[in-house]
């Protein structure tokens, strides 16, 4: 595994985590072990995108973009041949 | 309002090719029990609910569908990767193929165009949920279908979450069943539309 596909791996745990918490909280909204998971998971979610967001790629539309619209010129996530490598 | 989160829920990379198997997935994008009839079912729905707490899971999950479209779409995609003619000729791709070429379109196993014939939204939350408790089962057993025809561990991976995915989703809307009849006579749940019957009038004119 490449550096790119391990940190968009975090990405893809953490955010499933939150996906997961988030519905089990629309039917359990006060209970505290779930509201925990989910501020514990959104964090670790958060941290995960800056960075990989940082190195790589954005994944929401980026708040500074500088010189270049990535968002347009960088992979969209359906993309893969395994016959080209990733991170060139 | 959405936004777009450029990723996939889980990830997927198939190395292998297989057009056979892309024309029968394709069902679970656009067939009777597929991802889009899922969102566009919960999505709809949502307006009626008669409490916030189902009005979220029908949002949420609803959301959480359409990026299921978008893994069923990107598996069909991978699937269909660099084919030639020859291989389309071989595969139960071929008819798919003649109207499509390899363009992602909404159609189940069969050839069948997507329809919304395919859902319901009644504006009754019983019956709509009872149908989602339905759709979510009958999108599991779809899932198993598709596993019994592959060994191929790229898509096993991405079609198992996937299917797991519809045993929490049933999970949930049990519980939103459970929320609304909490809030209705006992002792007769069907009595009257809680999203329509609010209440008795205040007064007689």
């Amino acid at each position: 595994m490449t550096e790119r596909e391990k940190l968009m791996s975090k990405v893809q745990r953490y955010g499933f985590a939150v996906v997961e918490a988030n519905l089990y909280l629309d039917s359990h909204p006060t209970c505290p072990h779930g509201l925990e998971y989910y501020t514990k998971n959104k964090a670790l979610y958060d941290e995960a995108v800056a960075e990989y967001e940082s190195k790589f790629a954005p994944i929401n539309l980026p708040s500074d973009p500088k010189s270049l619209w990535k968002w347009s010129t960088t992979p969209f996530p359906w993309e893969y041949d395994p016959n080209l490598k990733e991170d060139e | 309002m959405w936004y777009y989160t450029k990723k996939l829920e889980y990830p997927i990379k198939i190395k292998n090719t297989n057009p056979t198997l892309a024309s029968l997935i394709l069902s679970q994008l656009g067939g009777p029990d597929g991802e889009t009839g899922a969102a566009m079912r919960y999505l709809s729905q949502r307006y009626t609910a008669p409490c916030h707490e189902v009005q979220a899971i029908l949002n949420d999950v609803g959301t959480e569908e359409l990026s299921h479209m978008e893994m069923i779409s990107t598996i069909i995609y991978q699937l269909t990767r660099n084919l030639t003619p020859q291989q389309i000729m071989d595969s139960g791709f071929a008819p798919y193929y003649m109207e499509h070429t390899t363009g992602i379109y909404t159609a189940s196993a069969n050839g069948n165009s997507f329809t919304a014939d395919f859902f319901q939204s009644t504006g009754d939350p019983i019956a709509d949920m009872h149908e989602d408790l339905a759709a979510e089962q009958k999108a599991r057993l779809t899932y198993d279908n598709i596993l019994r025809l592959t060994d191929d561990p790229d898509v096993r991976d991405a079609i198992k979450f996937l299917r797991e995915r519809e045993i929490v989703h049933y999970q949930r809307f049990g519980e939103g069943l459970r929320l609304i009849q909490d809030s209705l006579d006992s002792k007769n749940f069907y009595a009257y539309n809680p999203s329509f019957d609010k209440c008795k009038p205040a007064k007689k004119f």
